[in-house]
Formats: structure tokens, C-alpha cells, sequence
């Protein structure tokens, strides 16, 4: 399992188990939804409307919406601006969804 | 509220800490969860920092500013992610947290919105694994993640040099930094830079670091494509002449998984347009920006605006700007007298002129140059959201579309979630090239209400004018 987290310089807080497109990944307090996923290695947020290209993580900052992914149902919610918290479920989100 | 700041990054703290030990009742907001902008970001909840050192300096002098902060907390009433979404007539905004939207009245409004990374287009820059030099920071920096094992760095400036250091430093593999504009230049910025020992010493201390890392650090180089199935698996890069036009045969294929690209910065002049302040076109600063006095005010009544929003300038910049627009405001608000407010904004007028020096120096090195805007082809997205290709932008010109609205219009470009963010700065220059005019000439994209994707049900429960919130 891949692992990208540093840990050098910081000490992380309690770890948890979240869910993504029902696969279980270890989550750290404070990290974002975004943070998990790239850490695991996992890079396609989501699959675009027209093209059916993969997105992923791009700005990082809430900007650009590439992120968007359906977190706790809610679709074009951005993983990169939304903190992990136990128990989440994340899907990979397929086009432009209503909310 | 008497004065509201949009923004807690380096400007709007700094504005506060002034209005408030003024004696000014002051509202801020932020879309972010903690206080400190990008460049002081905190970490969130949860993580421990046991070796500040390390984080670098820009981590330490953003502690300083915010212990400031913490000095005036109680005079201060700051609402975290609170996103502001309309501005109108009649010193009235409209923003949301949560699940609630308000509108509210102000005396006084300091902007303080800061920058993002410019975007550029080039084939193969939507795939998964190329990351705005920014966005990668924000993941090594404050969520301790490195997003891949073996980096190329593309774009142009010192932040490049910053981010190979923290890459290098959490264990990454940076396979080499493309920098766009002449490195030799730099030691002009640091000759010009004398004074700015702060500045100065963060460059050597860059500088050294990707030396002793072994980092290549290639002059004269952009990133052409970046190409994958899926995923980034190899970016091309090729030399440049001084325009930044690749030279022929000197194009070289890297096997990287990771792209962090950073072209400097654009303004986030979204909200002092959506205020219908008159803004200027300002190329070596980055873009559109706001016009103002020397006491920070823009065209428009009682909106001040500070920081990068207002040109690129960095966080030292910001920080002075806040200052003097915080203590201009708080004079103007009955706080202080004149001559208060003069003695009080000297030490920042002083540090202001001699960072402007700089500034000019900097910008002259890392301003883009026309090659950076003829990467895109026919197929390649210019507007990430609305995924409409350069080759329909070229169509829409050939129908007679005459400036960036008229496009907007025709191809649905800019339409999108990011409201023109990711498109607007680079497809101005790219338009313009195209039609032959200057980049001014065709506009920008117009900033209506709601300034910020607002779910639909928050929007029907806004509350009008209330009066506290």
C-alpha cells in the first residue's frame, strides 16, 4: 500500500478510517480529503462531463474545482477544501452532478 | 460593521492589527478555516510541528504576524470560511458559511484577496499529477504529503527553488527545474535587492540548498507537454530564446510522475471588480489590477484593497500595505487624528519604498514572455470546467468574436466552476496574439454576483440586511 506521508517535522493526530469508492484508507486528523487520496497514491478525483477525461488534484487552494468529488452524497464538493473526518465516504464523481 | 477586511492572509491581518489597536471594531472573513493566507498557512487541528525550523522562513515570520494578531483577537471579530459572494451599491456584501447566507453593511472595506498560481496551458496540463507549484506546496508544506516520487519542476522564479527545497527535504526525487527566464538575472535581483537582507537571504539559502541536493537547475527551459495514460509518465521540455519560444532540436523527453508548475502569480482581482473598482492592466504585476491613491483606496468609495490582489508583490509588501491601509481607514473612521495616522504609517511608507526596488527587478526577470501562450494546440483544453479546446476558441474568432466576453458567449469558455480563474489570465494574452491587439484591448472576463459557485439551497435562504450576524 502506498504511502506518501512525510514524516519528518510534524507529529500527526489520531488516525481513521475513511471510505473511497468503498475501499477502506487511513486518514490523519487535519488532513483533507484531497491529502488522503494523494497519499494513497491515488490520483483521479473524478471523470469529466464532456471528454471523460480523469481529474485530479490541481490548484490545491479551492480554485479550480478539479477536485470535485461526492463526499457524504453531497457531489462537486471540493476534497481539497474538505477536512477527512471518520467515517466519510467518498466517491469518485462521474460528469457535472445537481446538488 | 464599521470595517470589514476581505482576506486574513499577510494584508488583512496586518490591516487589522492596525484598525483594531486604533480602536476600530473590525470584521474579518476568510473562505479558509484558520487565519494566515497561502504563504503563512497554518497547519489544521491534529498535527503537531516539531521542528519549525525546517518549515522555512516565510513559517516563522508568519507566527510572528499572528502572535500581532493574537494581541487584538478579542478587539477583532473573525468569521472563518465565510465566503463572500456578491458586493453592491450602498457598501452592502452578501457571504456564506455553512449552510446560512447574510448580507451585511459597512462603513469602511479593505480587500486583501490575495493571488493564485498563473495557469498556463500546454498539451497534456489537465492529467492527473501536473499540480500548480502552489497546490504542491500546499500539500508538502502543511499536510506533510509529497504528491509523487519523481518531480519536474516547470515555470519561472524563486518559489521554484522553494518548493525543490521542501521536496528534497520530505524525501522527493527532483528530477530537474525547468526555469523559463535567464538564472543569471538573478544575481541582478540579489544586487538590486540590497537592503532586503531578508529577501536576500532566503534566495541563498534556496539557491544553496538545490546545489547541495544536486538538483539540475536548467536556465532557458519550459515544459512543452506532459503526456500519460491516465496520469503523467513523461513531461517534454525543450530550451528557449529569450521570447520563451522552444528551439528546434533541443526538445528532451523526461520520465517523471510528477509536474509542479508555477508561472508566478495572477491577482485575484475578482473581488475588486465584482466592487466595480477601475482597474489597470499591469503585465510586470501580474495582470488586471485595482487603481489607488497612496493611502490604498480604490476608485470606489470606501473600498481599500492591499497585497498581491493589488499587483505581486509578496508578503512583506502586503503586510506594509495592510498596515497603512488599516491606520488610512481608522482616520477616516474618527480613530485617529491626521497626524497620528502619519507618524503611525512611516515605518511602513519607508519599508514599502525600499521594497518597491525589488519588485521592479524581480518582475523584469519572471514576467511571461509571448512563447509561454503558444503551447496550446488545436486539441488542447484552454478551459478546464467547461473543457472547450483552443481550436473552438480559434473558430469563435474566426466568427468574429472580437474580445474575451465575446468568446465567453460563443463557447461557453469561462463559464464554468472556477469562473474564469484557470482560463481568464492566460487566454487574454492568447486572444490577443490571435486578433493582434494588446491585451488590455480585449477586456476581462465581467465578474457577476454570485463571485463564488453558491449551492442553490443556501441561496434561498439569504437573509437580507441583517444587522448581526
Amino acid at each position: 500500500m502506498v504511502n506518501r506521508r512525510v514524516e519528518k517535522g510534524v507529529q500527526r493526530g489520531k488516525s481513521f478510517e475513511l471510505e473511497v469508492d468503498g475501499e477502506k484508507l487511513v486518514a490523519y486528523e487535519g488532513e483533507t480529503v484531497a491529502a488522503v487520496l494523494v497519499a494513497a497514491g491515488r490520483r483521479t478525483f473524478r471523470w469529466t462531463e464532456k471528454k471523460k477525461h480523469p481529474r485530479g488534484m490541481y490548484c490545491g487552494i479551492g480554485l479550480c474545482h478539479d477536485c470535485m468529488m461526492v463526499i457524504n452524497g453531497v457531489p462537486n464538493t471540493r476534497a481539497c477544501q474538505t477536512l477527512a473526518t471518520p467515517g466519510c465516504r467518498v466517491k469518485t464523481q462521474r460528469g457535472l452532478q445537481e446538488r | 460593521m464599521e470595517m470589514v477586511i476581505l482576506g486574513a492572509g499577510p494584508g488583512g491581518i496586518a490591516a487589522a492589527v492596525e484598525a483594531a489597536r486604533a480602536g476600530v471594531s473590525v470584521t474579518l472573513l476568510d473562505e479558509n478555516p484558520k487565519p494566515g493566507g497561502q504563504i503563512f498557512r497554518q497547519f489544521h487541528d491534529g498535527f503537531q510541528v516539531t521542528s519549525p525550523g525546517m518549515l522555512g522562513p516565510d513559517y516563522g515570520r508568519g507566527q510572528k504576524l499572528l502572535s500581532q494578531f493574537d494581541t487584538v483577537r478579542e478587539r477583532v471579530e473573525l468569521l472563518d470560511n465565510a465566503v463572500v459572494w456578491a458586493l453592491t451599491e450602498g457598501n452592502e456584501l452578501a457571504f456564506y458559511r455553512g449552510d446560512a447566507s447574510h448580507s451585511v453593511r459597512y462603513k469602511k472595506m479593505i480587500i486583501a484577496a490575495g493571488a493564485y498560481d498563473r495557469p498556463v496551458p500546454f498539451p497534456g496540463w489537465t492529467l492527473p499529477g501536473v499540480f500548480t507549484a502552489g497546490g504542491a506546496q500546499s500539500l508538502v508544506k502543511t499536510q506533510r504529503i509529497l504528491p509523487g516520487e519523481n518531480f519536474l519542476l516547470a515555470g519561472t522564479g524563486p518559489l521554484q527553488l522553494a518548493l525543490a527545497n521542501q521536496i528534497a527535504d520530505a524525501g522527493g526525487h527532483v528530477v530537474a527545474i525547468a526555469e523559463a527566464g535567464r538564472i543569471d538575472n538573478w544575481f541582478g535581483l540579489i544586487k538590486g535587492a540590497l537592503g532586503q537582507w531578508q529577501l536576500i537571504g532566503d534566495a541563498v539559502h534556496y539557491l544553496y540548498g538545490v546545489r547541495k541536493a544536486g538538483i539540475p537547475l536548467w536556465s532557458r527551459h519550459i515544459i512543452v507537454e506532459a503526456r500519460g495514460h491516465g496520469q503523467v509518465e513523461e513531461a517534454v521540455v525543450a530550451e528557449v530564446d529569450r521570447n520563451w519560444r522552444p528551439k528546434p532540436g533541443t526538445y528532451r523527453t523526461l520520465k517523471v510522475d510528477t509536474l509542479c508548475v508555477g508561472y508566478g502569480f495572477v491577482p485575484s482581482s475578482e473581488l475588486t471588480r465584482l466592487a466595480e473598482c477601475e482597474h489597470r492592466y499591469e503585465p510586470l504585476l501580474g495582470g488586471w489590477i485595482p487603481v489607488r491613491n497612496d493611502h490604498m483606496e480604490t476608485t470606489v468609495a470606501d473600498v481599500y484593497a492591499v497585497g498581491d490582489c493589488t499587483g505581486i508583490a509578496g508578503s512583506l509588501v502586503a503586510i506594509e500595505e495592510g498596515r497603512v491601509a488599516g491606520l488610512a481607514a481608522a482616520r477616516r473612521l474618527g480613530h485617529l487624528t491626521t497626524k497620528e495616522a502619519r507618524e503611525r504609517m512611516a515605518p511602513s511608507r519607508e519599508r514599502l519604498a525600499g521594497l518597491q526596488r525589488l519588485r521592479v527587478i524581480l518582475d523584469r526577470t519572471s514576467v511571461p514572455r509571448p512563447g509561454l501562450y503558444e503551447l496550446a494546440r488545436e486539441d488542447t483544453l484552454v478551459c478546464r470546467c467547461e473543457e472547450i479546446t483552443f481550436g473552438e476558441v480559434k473558430a469563435a474568432l474566426a466568427d468574429g468574436a472580437m474580445d474575451m466576453n465575446e468568446v465567453k458567449r460563443m463557447t461557453r469558455m469561462g463559464m464554468g466552476n472556477c469562473q474564469g480563474r484557470m482560463c481568464g489570465p492566460a487566454m487574454q494574452e492568447i486572444i490577443a496574439a490571435q486578433k493582434r491587439l494588446s491585451p488590455d484591448s480585449v477586456g476581462y472576463l465581467n465578474q457577476r454576483p454570485p463571485a463564488r459557485p453558491i449551492p442553490l439551497g443556501v441561496l434561498a435562504g439569504h437573509r437580507e440586511l441583517a444587522t448581526t450576524v
